[in-house]
Protein backbone atom coordinates (compact mmCIF):
# COMPACT_ATOMS: atom_id res chain seq x y z
CA UNK A 1 0.00 0.00 0.00
CA UNK A 2 2.72 2.23 0.80
CA UNK A 3 4.15 2.04 -2.33
CA UNK A 4 0.67 2.95 -3.89
CA UNK A 5 0.44 6.17 -1.64
CA UNK A 6 4.17 6.73 -2.84
CA UNK A 7 3.05 6.51 -6.24
CA UNK A 8 0.30 9.20 -6.17
CA UNK A 9 2.72 11.23 -4.39
CA UNK A 10 4.69 11.13 -7.56
CA UNK A 11 2.15 11.85 -10.12
CA UNK A 12 1.04 14.66 -7.83
CA UNK A 13 4.47 16.42 -7.77
CA UNK A 14 4.83 16.01 -11.44
CA UNK A 15 1.72 17.04 -12.47
CA UNK A 16 1.54 19.87 -10.21
CA UNK A 17 5.26 20.75 -8.41
CA UNK A 18 7.53 19.98 -11.01
CA UNK A 19 8.12 22.54 -13.82
CA UNK A 20 6.69 20.71 -17.35
CA UNK A 21 9.07 21.22 -20.20
CA UNK A 22 9.18 24.09 -22.77
CA UNK A 23 8.11 21.04 -25.41
CA UNK A 24 5.38 19.92 -23.28
CA UNK A 25 4.09 23.32 -22.94
CA UNK A 26 4.26 24.03 -26.45
CA UNK A 27 2.23 20.96 -27.52
CA UNK A 28 -0.17 21.74 -24.91
CA UNK A 29 -0.63 25.40 -26.10
CA UNK A 30 -0.93 24.52 -29.36
CA UNK A 31 -4.02 21.65 -28.49
CA UNK A 32 -5.62 24.39 -26.74
CA UNK A 33 -5.30 27.00 -29.13
CA UNK A 34 -7.13 24.79 -31.64
CA UNK A 35 -9.84 23.55 -28.52
CA UNK A 36 -10.66 27.64 -28.59
CA UNK A 37 -10.61 27.96 -32.64
CA UNK A 38 -13.49 24.89 -32.28
CA UNK A 39 -14.76 26.16 -29.61
CA UNK A 40 -16.26 29.38 -31.36
CA UNK A 41 -13.33 32.17 -32.34
CA UNK A 42 -8.86 32.30 -32.14
CA UNK A 43 -7.32 32.97 -28.77
CA UNK A 44 -5.84 36.35 -28.17
CA UNK A 45 -5.12 38.69 -25.39
CA UNK A 46 -5.02 42.26 -26.01
CA UNK A 47 -7.88 41.97 -27.15
CA UNK A 48 -9.52 41.36 -23.23
CA UNK A 49 -7.00 43.83 -21.40
CA UNK A 50 -8.04 46.60 -23.80
CA UNK A 51 -11.38 45.92 -23.24
CA UNK A 52 -10.99 46.80 -19.49
CA UNK A 53 -9.45 49.55 -20.19
CA UNK A 54 -11.63 50.75 -22.50
CA UNK A 55 -14.17 50.53 -19.78
CA UNK A 56 -12.46 52.23 -17.63
CA UNK A 57 -11.94 54.94 -19.86
CA UNK A 58 -15.36 55.39 -20.97
CA UNK A 59 -16.90 55.14 -17.50
CA UNK A 60 -14.53 58.51 -16.81
CA UNK A 61 -16.20 59.85 -19.96
CA UNK A 62 -13.25 60.10 -21.39
CA UNK A 63 -14.33 58.09 -24.88
CA UNK A 64 -17.24 59.37 -26.66
CA UNK A 65 -18.51 56.19 -28.09
CA UNK A 66 -22.28 55.50 -29.55
CA UNK A 67 -22.27 52.85 -27.23
CA UNK A 68 -20.35 51.40 -24.46
CA UNK A 69 -17.95 48.79 -24.18
CA UNK A 70 -18.70 45.25 -23.84
CA UNK A 71 -18.61 44.11 -20.59
CA UNK A 72 -15.88 42.06 -19.44
CA UNK A 73 -17.79 39.76 -17.50
CA UNK A 74 -19.92 39.14 -20.44
CA UNK A 75 -16.68 39.47 -23.70
CA UNK A 76 -14.89 36.41 -25.05
CA UNK A 77 -11.05 38.44 -25.34
CA UNK A 78 -11.94 39.04 -21.71
CA UNK A 79 -13.22 36.33 -20.62
CA UNK A 80 -10.21 34.36 -22.15
CA UNK A 81 -7.99 36.41 -19.81
CA UNK A 82 -9.45 36.28 -16.81
CA UNK A 83 -9.67 32.60 -17.92
CA UNK A 84 -5.74 32.50 -18.19
CA UNK A 85 -5.12 34.40 -15.00
CA UNK A 86 -7.48 31.63 -12.78
CA UNK A 87 -6.12 29.26 -14.92
CA UNK A 88 -2.29 30.22 -13.80
CA UNK A 89 -2.96 31.49 -10.54
CA UNK A 90 -4.25 28.32 -9.73
CA UNK A 91 -0.91 26.72 -10.90
CA UNK A 92 1.02 28.70 -9.05
CA UNK A 93 -0.61 28.30 -5.73
CA UNK A 94 -0.52 24.87 -5.90
CA UNK A 95 2.82 24.73 -6.46
CA UNK A 96 3.78 26.90 -3.74
CA UNK A 97 5.01 29.50 -6.28
CA UNK A 98 2.96 32.20 -6.20
CA UNK A 99 3.94 35.72 -3.86
CA UNK A 100 3.88 38.88 -4.27
CA UNK A 101 6.80 40.34 -5.49
CA UNK A 102 7.72 44.09 -5.26
CA UNK A 103 10.66 44.98 -7.62
CA UNK A 104 13.11 47.52 -6.86
CA UNK A 105 11.93 51.34 -8.26
CA UNK A 106 14.02 50.96 -11.90
CA UNK A 107 12.05 47.77 -12.33
CA UNK A 108 8.62 49.36 -11.87
CA UNK A 109 9.57 52.48 -14.34
CA UNK A 110 11.14 50.34 -17.10
CA UNK A 111 7.66 48.39 -16.63
CA UNK A 112 5.76 51.03 -16.88
CA UNK A 113 7.41 52.70 -19.91
CA UNK A 114 7.45 49.15 -21.73
CA UNK A 115 4.40 48.80 -20.96
CA UNK A 116 2.93 51.85 -22.95
CA UNK A 117 5.33 50.85 -25.92
CA UNK A 118 3.56 47.58 -26.05
CA UNK A 119 0.51 48.88 -26.12
CA UNK A 120 1.60 50.79 -29.36
CA UNK A 121 3.36 48.37 -30.94
CA UNK A 122 0.19 45.67 -30.64
CA UNK A 123 -2.03 48.51 -32.17
CA UNK A 124 -0.10 49.10 -34.85
CA UNK A 125 0.16 45.03 -35.65
CA UNK A 126 -3.79 44.44 -34.59
CA UNK A 127 -2.65 42.29 -31.76
CA UNK A 128 0.15 41.12 -29.45
CA UNK A 129 2.33 38.42 -29.95
CA UNK A 130 -0.71 36.06 -29.76
CA UNK A 131 -3.12 37.85 -31.56
CA UNK A 132 -0.60 39.26 -34.17
CA UNK A 133 2.36 36.56 -34.35
CA UNK A 134 1.02 33.00 -32.92
CA UNK A 135 -2.29 32.85 -33.26
CA UNK A 136 -2.16 34.96 -36.84
CA UNK A 137 0.27 32.38 -38.26
CA UNK A 138 -2.36 29.60 -37.55
CA UNK A 139 -4.68 31.25 -38.88
CA UNK A 140 -2.76 31.74 -42.21
CA UNK A 141 -2.54 35.79 -41.96
CA UNK A 142 0.29 36.94 -43.80
CA UNK A 143 1.18 39.88 -41.08
CA UNK A 144 1.79 36.86 -38.66
CA UNK A 145 5.11 36.35 -40.55
CA UNK A 146 6.20 40.49 -40.77
CA UNK A 147 5.14 40.43 -36.90
CA UNK A 148 8.07 37.54 -36.21
CA UNK A 149 11.11 39.60 -38.19
CA UNK A 150 9.98 42.29 -36.43
CA UNK A 151 9.70 40.78 -32.96
CA UNK A 152 13.38 39.25 -33.57
CA UNK A 153 14.66 42.69 -34.89
CA UNK A 154 13.16 43.99 -31.68
CA UNK A 155 14.25 41.55 -29.42
CA UNK A 156 18.02 42.41 -30.18
CA UNK A 157 17.54 45.74 -29.81
CA UNK A 158 15.20 45.60 -26.32
CA UNK A 159 18.86 43.21 -25.25
CA UNK A 160 21.10 45.84 -26.64
CA UNK A 161 19.39 48.28 -24.54
CA UNK A 162 19.62 45.81 -20.95
CA UNK A 163 22.83 45.09 -21.65
CA UNK A 164 23.52 48.85 -21.94
CA UNK A 165 21.24 49.59 -18.79
CA UNK A 166 23.29 47.01 -17.11
CA UNK A 167 26.66 48.72 -17.58
CA UNK A 168 24.97 52.45 -16.01
CA UNK A 169 22.49 51.61 -13.39
CA UNK A 170 22.31 49.78 -10.22
CA UNK A 171 18.53 48.24 -9.52
CA UNK A 172 18.27 49.64 -5.94
CA UNK A 173 16.59 47.20 -3.38
CA UNK A 174 14.24 45.25 -3.78
CA UNK A 175 10.48 45.74 -1.82
CA UNK A 176 8.61 43.16 0.07
CA UNK A 177 7.90 39.45 -0.91
CA UNK A 178 4.54 38.77 0.76
CA UNK A 179 1.71 35.95 0.93
CA UNK A 180 4.39 33.68 -0.07
CA UNK A 181 2.66 30.69 2.66
CA UNK A 182 -1.04 30.47 0.40
CA UNK A 183 -2.27 27.37 0.85
CA UNK A 184 -2.19 24.84 -1.97
CA UNK A 185 -5.60 23.79 -0.86
CA UNK A 186 -6.72 27.53 -2.31
CA UNK A 187 -6.03 26.47 -5.86
CA UNK A 188 -8.22 23.34 -5.84
CA UNK A 189 -10.56 25.32 -4.13
CA UNK A 190 -10.33 27.94 -7.02
CA UNK A 191 -10.60 25.32 -9.32
CA UNK A 192 -13.81 24.44 -8.14
CA UNK A 193 -15.02 27.89 -8.47
CA UNK A 194 -14.02 27.94 -12.19
CA UNK A 195 -16.48 24.86 -12.84
CA UNK A 196 -19.26 26.86 -10.66
CA UNK A 197 -18.34 30.23 -12.61
CA UNK A 198 -18.82 27.87 -16.15
CA UNK A 199 -22.35 26.76 -15.17
CA UNK A 200 -23.13 30.10 -13.74
CA UNK A 201 -22.63 31.54 -17.15
CA UNK A 202 -24.33 28.51 -18.95
CA UNK A 203 -27.53 28.92 -17.02
CA UNK A 204 -27.23 32.84 -16.97
CA UNK A 205 -29.48 34.97 -19.91
CA UNK A 206 -26.78 37.15 -21.33
CA UNK A 207 -25.82 37.25 -24.72
CA UNK A 208 -23.68 34.19 -26.00
CA UNK A 209 -24.13 32.80 -22.11
CA UNK A 210 -23.50 29.25 -23.88
CA UNK A 211 -20.03 30.65 -25.19
CA UNK A 212 -18.50 32.10 -22.07
CA UNK A 213 -17.60 28.68 -20.42
CA UNK A 214 -15.54 27.54 -22.88
CA UNK A 215 -13.81 31.07 -23.22
CA UNK A 216 -13.09 30.59 -19.68
CA UNK A 217 -12.17 26.65 -18.94
CA UNK A 218 -9.56 26.84 -22.31
CA UNK A 219 -8.30 30.59 -21.26
CA UNK A 220 -7.89 28.91 -17.66
CA UNK A 221 -6.24 25.65 -19.19
CA UNK A 222 -3.54 27.67 -21.35
CA UNK A 223 -2.61 29.83 -18.30
CA UNK A 224 -2.25 26.43 -16.48
CA UNK A 225 -0.03 24.69 -18.90
CA UNK A 226 1.66 28.26 -19.36
CA UNK A 227 2.64 28.32 -15.56
CA UNK A 228 3.55 24.69 -15.44
CA UNK A 229 6.04 24.96 -17.97
CA UNK A 230 6.71 28.29 -17.48
CA UNK A 231 5.95 29.06 -21.07
CA UNK A 232 7.57 32.11 -22.57
CA UNK A 233 7.62 33.65 -25.95
CA UNK A 234 9.87 36.29 -24.87
CA UNK A 235 12.61 33.67 -24.15
CA UNK A 236 11.95 31.83 -26.84
CA UNK A 237 13.10 34.74 -29.11
CA UNK A 238 15.70 36.13 -26.56
CA UNK A 239 17.16 33.42 -25.21
CA UNK A 240 18.89 32.45 -28.45
CA UNK A 241 20.50 35.86 -28.33
CA UNK A 242 21.25 36.10 -25.04
CA UNK A 243 22.79 32.77 -23.55
CA UNK A 244 22.25 30.55 -26.76
CA UNK A 245 19.14 28.49 -25.22
CA UNK A 246 17.18 27.21 -27.95
CA UNK A 247 14.42 24.71 -25.95
CA UNK A 248 11.69 27.86 -25.79
CA UNK A 249 11.97 29.19 -29.01
CA UNK A 250 11.89 25.30 -30.53
CA UNK A 251 8.54 24.34 -28.50
CA UNK A 252 7.07 27.71 -29.92
CA UNK A 253 8.06 27.03 -33.32
CA UNK A 254 6.72 23.55 -32.96
CA UNK A 255 3.40 24.72 -31.35
CA UNK A 256 2.79 27.15 -34.35
CA UNK A 257 3.15 24.17 -36.57
CA UNK A 258 0.54 22.05 -34.69
CA UNK A 259 -1.85 24.91 -34.32
CA UNK A 260 -1.77 25.82 -37.73
CA UNK A 261 -3.03 22.07 -38.71
CA UNK A 262 -5.95 22.25 -36.52
CA UNK A 263 -6.99 25.80 -37.66
CA UNK A 264 -6.52 25.47 -41.42
CA UNK A 265 -8.15 22.02 -41.31
CA UNK A 266 -11.20 24.16 -40.15
CA UNK A 267 -10.95 27.11 -42.14
CA UNK A 268 -10.93 24.71 -45.43
CA UNK A 269 -13.71 22.49 -44.26
CA UNK A 270 -15.59 26.42 -43.77
CA UNK A 271 -16.00 25.47 -40.27
CA UNK A 272 -15.05 28.44 -39.72
CA UNK A 273 -14.62 32.25 -41.14
CA UNK A 274 -11.75 32.17 -43.44
CA UNK A 275 -11.51 35.65 -42.93
CA UNK A 276 -11.03 35.49 -39.05
CA UNK A 277 -7.58 37.12 -37.52
CA UNK A 278 -6.88 38.04 -41.41
CA UNK A 279 -6.33 41.70 -40.06
CA UNK A 280 -4.77 45.28 -42.47
CA UNK A 281 -1.54 44.72 -41.07
CA UNK A 282 0.46 43.19 -43.62
CA UNK A 283 3.53 44.33 -44.01
CA UNK A 284 4.41 47.72 -42.41
CA UNK A 285 2.28 47.84 -39.38
CA UNK A 286 2.68 44.48 -38.32
CA UNK A 287 6.45 44.68 -38.89
CA UNK A 288 7.19 48.00 -37.32
CA UNK A 289 4.69 47.17 -34.09
CA UNK A 290 6.56 44.02 -34.20
CA UNK A 291 9.58 45.87 -33.87
CA UNK A 292 8.50 48.28 -31.02
CA UNK A 293 6.67 45.16 -29.48
CA UNK A 294 9.79 42.89 -29.10
CA UNK A 295 12.06 45.70 -28.03
CA UNK A 296 9.45 46.59 -24.72
CA UNK A 297 8.50 42.43 -24.10
CA UNK A 298 11.94 42.28 -23.25
CA UNK A 299 12.31 45.04 -21.21
CA UNK A 300 8.95 44.10 -19.72
CA UNK A 301 10.14 40.68 -19.01
CA UNK A 302 7.08 39.48 -20.26
CA UNK A 303 4.82 39.04 -23.57
CA UNK A 304 0.73 39.51 -23.70
CA UNK A 305 0.31 36.13 -22.60
CA UNK A 306 3.79 36.14 -20.68
CA UNK A 307 2.82 39.35 -18.61
CA UNK A 308 -0.50 37.89 -17.67
CA UNK A 309 0.31 34.58 -16.58
CA UNK A 310 3.25 36.41 -14.50
CA UNK A 311 0.67 39.12 -12.94
CA UNK A 312 -0.99 35.76 -11.42
CA UNK A 313 2.03 34.34 -10.17
CA UNK A 314 1.81 37.98 -7.81
CA UNK A 315 4.91 39.67 -9.80
CA UNK A 316 4.55 43.35 -8.61
CA UNK A 317 6.64 44.49 -12.37
CA UNK A 318 4.02 42.63 -14.83
CA UNK A 319 1.46 43.93 -12.62
CA UNK A 320 2.57 47.66 -13.86
CA UNK A 321 3.14 46.35 -17.51
CA UNK A 322 0.00 44.93 -17.76
CA UNK A 323 -1.84 48.14 -16.40
CA UNK A 324 0.17 50.31 -19.06
CA UNK A 325 -0.12 47.91 -21.83
CA UNK A 326 -4.05 47.96 -21.46
CA UNK A 327 -4.10 51.72 -21.11
CA UNK A 328 -2.18 52.62 -23.88
CA UNK A 329 -3.55 50.17 -26.24
CA UNK A 330 -6.74 51.41 -25.23
CA UNK A 331 -6.12 55.12 -26.13
CA UNK A 332 -4.10 54.14 -29.05
CA UNK A 333 -5.95 52.19 -30.57
CA UNK A 334 -8.84 54.69 -29.98
CA UNK A 335 -6.82 58.03 -31.48
CA UNK A 336 -6.31 55.35 -34.06
CA UNK A 337 -10.04 54.43 -34.73
CA UNK A 338 -11.15 58.16 -34.71
CA UNK A 339 -8.66 59.10 -37.82
CA UNK A 340 -9.52 55.91 -39.59
CA UNK A 341 -5.30 54.72 -39.19
CA UNK A 342 -6.28 50.91 -38.18
CA UNK A 343 -7.45 50.15 -42.01
CA UNK A 344 -3.72 52.17 -43.25
CA UNK A 345 -1.59 49.90 -41.30
CA UNK A 346 -1.35 47.73 -44.27
CA UNK A 347 -3.54 45.10 -46.40
CA UNK A 348 -5.40 41.75 -44.85
CA UNK A 349 -3.65 38.92 -46.97
CA UNK A 350 -5.22 35.44 -46.88
CA UNK A 351 -2.57 33.33 -47.83
CA UNK A 352 -4.21 30.89 -49.20
CA UNK A 353 -5.91 33.08 -51.34
CA UNK A 354 -2.83 33.24 -52.91
CA UNK A 355 -0.84 30.33 -52.59
CA UNK A 356 -3.51 27.94 -51.79
CA UNK A 357 -3.88 26.11 -48.75
CA UNK A 358 -1.39 23.50 -49.33
CA UNK A 359 0.86 25.92 -50.06
CA UNK A 360 0.54 28.18 -46.99
CA UNK A 361 0.92 25.07 -45.01
CA UNK A 362 4.12 24.37 -45.95
CA UNK A 363 5.01 27.96 -45.74
CA UNK A 364 4.60 27.83 -42.04
CA UNK A 365 6.27 24.42 -41.80
CA UNK A 366 9.52 25.52 -43.42
CA UNK A 367 9.56 29.27 -41.95
CA UNK A 368 9.40 27.59 -38.39
CA UNK A 369 11.43 24.48 -39.09
CA UNK A 370 13.54 27.01 -40.55
CA UNK A 371 13.67 29.40 -36.98
CA UNK A 372 14.05 25.81 -35.30
CA UNK A 373 17.09 24.86 -37.11
CA UNK A 374 18.96 28.47 -37.16
CA UNK A 375 18.49 28.70 -33.53
CA UNK A 376 19.35 24.50 -32.40
CA UNK A 377 22.76 25.45 -34.46
CA UNK A 378 23.23 28.18 -33.06
CA UNK A 379 22.58 26.55 -29.46
CA UNK A 380 26.04 24.70 -30.44
CA UNK A 381 27.98 27.36 -31.81
CA UNK A 382 26.42 30.91 -30.20
CA UNK A 383 27.01 32.44 -33.30
CA UNK A 384 23.70 34.79 -32.36
CA UNK A 385 24.57 35.21 -28.90
CA UNK A 386 25.66 38.91 -28.05
CA UNK A 387 28.81 39.26 -25.18
CA UNK A 388 27.81 41.68 -22.05
CA UNK B 1 9.92 17.72 -15.46
CA UNK B 2 13.16 19.15 -12.96
CA UNK B 3 13.97 18.00 -9.62
CA UNK B 4 14.96 20.97 -7.40
CA UNK B 5 18.82 20.42 -6.39
CA UNK B 6 19.20 21.21 -2.89
CA UNK B 7 22.50 22.68 -2.17
CA UNK B 8 24.65 21.03 0.70
CA UNK B 9 25.50 22.77 3.72
CA UNK B 10 28.57 24.63 4.71
CA UNK B 11 29.77 26.33 1.35
CA UNK B 12 32.52 28.92 1.67
CA UNK B 13 30.68 31.76 -0.48
CA UNK B 14 33.22 34.15 -2.18
CA UNK B 15 30.49 36.58 -3.69
CA UNK B 16 26.69 36.91 -2.94
CA UNK B 17 24.12 38.46 -5.68
CA UNK B 18 21.15 40.29 -4.20
CA UNK B 19 18.83 39.65 -6.98
CA UNK B 20 15.46 39.93 -4.95
CA UNK B 21 12.36 41.24 -6.59
CA UNK B 22 13.90 41.27 -10.33
CA UNK B 23 12.56 38.98 -12.72
CA UNK B 24 13.28 37.01 -15.93
CA UNK B 25 15.84 37.53 -17.75
CA UNK B 26 17.38 40.35 -14.54
CA UNK B 27 19.08 37.92 -12.09
CA UNK B 28 20.61 35.21 -14.91
CA UNK B 29 21.99 38.67 -16.93
CA UNK B 30 23.32 40.09 -13.00
CA UNK B 31 24.25 36.07 -12.11
CA UNK B 32 26.14 36.24 -16.14
CA UNK B 33 27.95 40.00 -15.19
CA UNK B 34 28.91 38.89 -11.31
CA UNK B 35 30.64 35.46 -12.11
CA UNK B 36 33.38 37.32 -13.81
CA UNK B 37 34.36 39.04 -11.07
CA UNK B 38 35.04 35.84 -8.62
CA UNK B 39 38.05 33.21 -9.47
CA UNK B 40 37.78 30.05 -10.77
CA UNK B 41 36.34 27.11 -8.31
CA UNK B 42 35.09 30.21 -5.95
CA UNK B 43 31.18 30.15 -5.12
CA UNK B 44 28.43 32.52 -6.00
CA UNK B 45 25.79 32.77 -4.45
CA UNK B 46 22.51 34.55 -5.99
CA UNK B 47 19.58 35.71 -4.08
CA UNK B 48 16.26 35.70 -5.79
CA UNK B 49 12.52 35.50 -6.01
CA UNK B 50 11.54 35.14 -9.31
CA UNK B 51 10.64 30.98 -9.47
CA UNK B 52 11.70 31.39 -12.97
CA UNK B 53 15.57 31.13 -11.70
CA UNK B 54 15.48 27.81 -11.06
CA UNK B 55 14.94 26.57 -14.26
CA UNK B 56 17.34 29.55 -15.84
CA UNK B 57 20.52 29.55 -13.52
CA UNK B 58 20.78 25.05 -13.96
CA UNK B 59 20.46 25.71 -17.37
CA UNK B 60 22.69 28.41 -18.12
CA UNK B 61 25.17 26.55 -16.06
CA UNK B 62 25.00 23.55 -17.85
CA UNK B 63 25.72 25.03 -21.03
CA UNK B 64 28.62 27.59 -19.75
CA UNK B 65 30.02 24.91 -17.69
CA UNK B 66 29.73 26.26 -13.99
CA UNK B 67 28.77 23.72 -12.03
CA UNK B 68 25.15 23.95 -10.58
CA UNK B 69 25.56 23.07 -6.51
CA UNK B 70 21.57 23.60 -5.82
CA UNK B 71 19.17 25.83 -3.89
CA UNK B 72 17.88 26.44 -0.50
CA UNK B 73 14.94 28.36 0.41
CA UNK B 74 14.99 31.14 2.69
CA UNK B 75 12.53 33.21 3.79
CA UNK B 76 10.81 34.67 1.43
CA UNK B 77 13.30 34.19 -1.34
CA UNK B 78 15.89 31.64 -3.04
CA UNK B 79 19.50 31.12 -2.71
CA UNK B 80 21.23 29.49 -5.67
CA UNK B 81 25.15 28.10 -5.64
CA UNK B 82 27.33 27.88 -8.55
CA UNK B 83 30.95 27.02 -8.64
CA UNK B 84 32.71 28.78 -11.32
CA UNK B 85 34.54 26.47 -13.99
Amino acid sequence: MSSFAGKIKEVYSDFFKKTWSPMTGGILLALLAIFMFAWQRPWGIVGGIRNWADWLFYSIGLFDLDEPPAHPLYYSSSVMDLGLLAGAWISAVIAREFAFRVPPMLEIYKGAIAGILMGFGATLAYGCNVGGFYSAIQNLSANGFTMMIGLIIGVVIGLKYIYWEMEHFMPGPAGPTFLSKLPPILGFIAFAGLIYAAYAYAGSDVDDAELMPGYLLIGAGIGFVFHRSRLCMVNGFREPFMTGEAAMGKAVAISVILGTFGIAIMKFMELRAEELYVVPAFWWGSLVGGIIFGAAMVVAGGCGSGSLWRVAEGQVKLWVVIITFALSNSLFRYWFEENDWMEKLGKPVFLPDYIGYGGSIFLVIVAMLIWYIIIDWNEESNKLVLEI
Amino acid sequence: MSDVKIAPDGLEVARTLDAKGLSCPMPLLRTKKEIEKINSGEILEILGTDPGSRNDIPGWCARAGHEYLGEKEADGYICFYVRKK
